[in-house]
């Protein structure tokens, strides 16, 4: 990142929002992947260490929403949908066109969710952002997710596990476990490394 | 990329758009072929975007009032009924089409017809079905709905599941195939 919070290279003419920390060892590819970031906290994305993020990687981060990035993490391509939290942990490879959501932005009620509906063209830009209850995701370190994955709210995936492609997560996934399928079982266990945090 | 949202693509002759109705990104029409008039109406207050409208020359389809669809893509050569109210997430498909012949002999032939020197030549029969999705249904990002599919008012689509069957109205459904696992108000 440039000091004017540019980025070299950038396609998209846009800035880092101030309230983004981003290691000076990180890579953003375009600052497009926060054009829909609305975070109001004085943190609402930490970028660490040597992490990534590619083209197509988008920060929809509402007003309360939080997401941490840490350490050698690399985004490929990720909608991330966050209204409360979502942490993803130091190594996590994260694949394109993976949807990480924490909150489905619009009530579950119709009557409510059409109210909703008919504020969203009142809004620049134009976004769900209903009073919905969020729950944080939380992807653990070592975590590798494959491309089109879905993770629902509320899901934490344990250290070292693997989620295959297109599957979607709608439950707890435990450490060093592979998990596939639409809804995602388990299908197979990884030996942990020596160096692991849990066992 | 899509390009961000602020102002509204140019639309094709054939395409009725309410007031108030937002459509952005560059592949908005990049895939539309649709020789009917009207090919496409949309309501008002819808917001459009990136989505891909790829409608075949002789496909019609019909959106309601305050729909709000993000880079969903439409794949329609018969034609697509979508209601008012009406949520489509990130990335998810509709289809009304096999796209190609089942029964190896004819996807032959379609592969020769859709090749560079089949101009002029006619496709084999494929199996169409009109999409109807009804009032203030949400389907999540990622999901995909194939043809012959009716998806009853309110019903709740998850994300990334696949719709093979007709969902009754106030389900919620999830998975591939998708199940039914709830219900909603």
């Amino acid at each position: 990142m440039n000091a004017d919070r540019t980025l070299s290279g950038d396609w998209y003419p846009g800035k880092i929002p101030e309230n983004v920390a981003v290691d000076e060892t990180a890579y953003i590819e375009t600052s497009f992947s926060f054009h829909f970031f609305r975070s109001r906290l004085p943190r609402g994305v930490e970028i660490g260490r040597a992490a990534s993020t590619y083209l197509g990687t988008m920060f929809d981060v509402g007003p309360e929403g939080k997401v941490t990035l840490g350490d050698y993490a690399l985004v490929h391509g990720a909608r991330i949908i966050c209204d409360s939290e979502i942490s993803i942990g130091d190594y996590a490879l994260i694949s394109w066109n993976v949807v990480l959501m924490d909150t489905y932005r619009v009530p579950f009620d119709a009557r409510a969710r059409r109210d909703e509906l008919e504020r969203v063209p009142t809004r620049r830009p134009r976004v769900a952002a209903a009073h919905v209850e969020a729950r944080p995701i939380r992807i653990a370190r070592n975590v590798w997710i494959g491309f089109d994955a879905c993770v629902l709210p509320g899901v934490t995936i344990g250290e070292g596990a693997v989620v295959g492609a297109r599957s979607v997560v709608s439950e707890n996934v435990p450490p060093f476990t592979v998990v596939a399928g639409n809804p995602a079982r388990a299908i197979r266990q990884l030996e942990p490394p020596p160096f692991a945090q849990h066992a | 990329m899509n390009a961000p949202v602020s102002q509204s693509v140019a639309l094709p002759p054939n395409v009725r758009v309410g007031a108030n109705t937002l459509i952005t990104g560059d592949l908005a029409f990049k895939r539309f072929h649709s020789r009917r008039d009207p090919a496409l109406v949309i309501g008002a207050n819808c917001t459009m975007d990136g989505v891909h409208f790829a409608l075949g020359e002789q496909s019609s389809a019909r959106i309601g009032n305050y729909c709000y669809f993000t880079n969903a893509v439409l794949l329609c050569e018969l034609e697509l009924h979508i209601g008012n109210y009406v949520v489509i997430g990130w990335n998810a498909t509709i289809a009304d089409t096999d796209f190609h012949p089942l029964s190896p002999a004819e996807r032959i032939a379609d592969a020769i017809a859709c090749s560079p020197s089949g101009k002029g030549r006619s496709r084999p029969e494929i199996p169409k079905l009109p999409v109807v999705i009804e009032d203030d249904v949400w389907i999540g990002p990622n999901a995909t709905i194939l043809k012959g599919v009716r998806i009853g008012a309110g019903a709740w689509i998850e994300a990334g599941a696949l719709i093979t069957r007709d969902v009754p109205p106030r389900k919620r459904v999830l998975g591939n195939p998708a199940q039914i696992v709830g219900a909603v108000k």
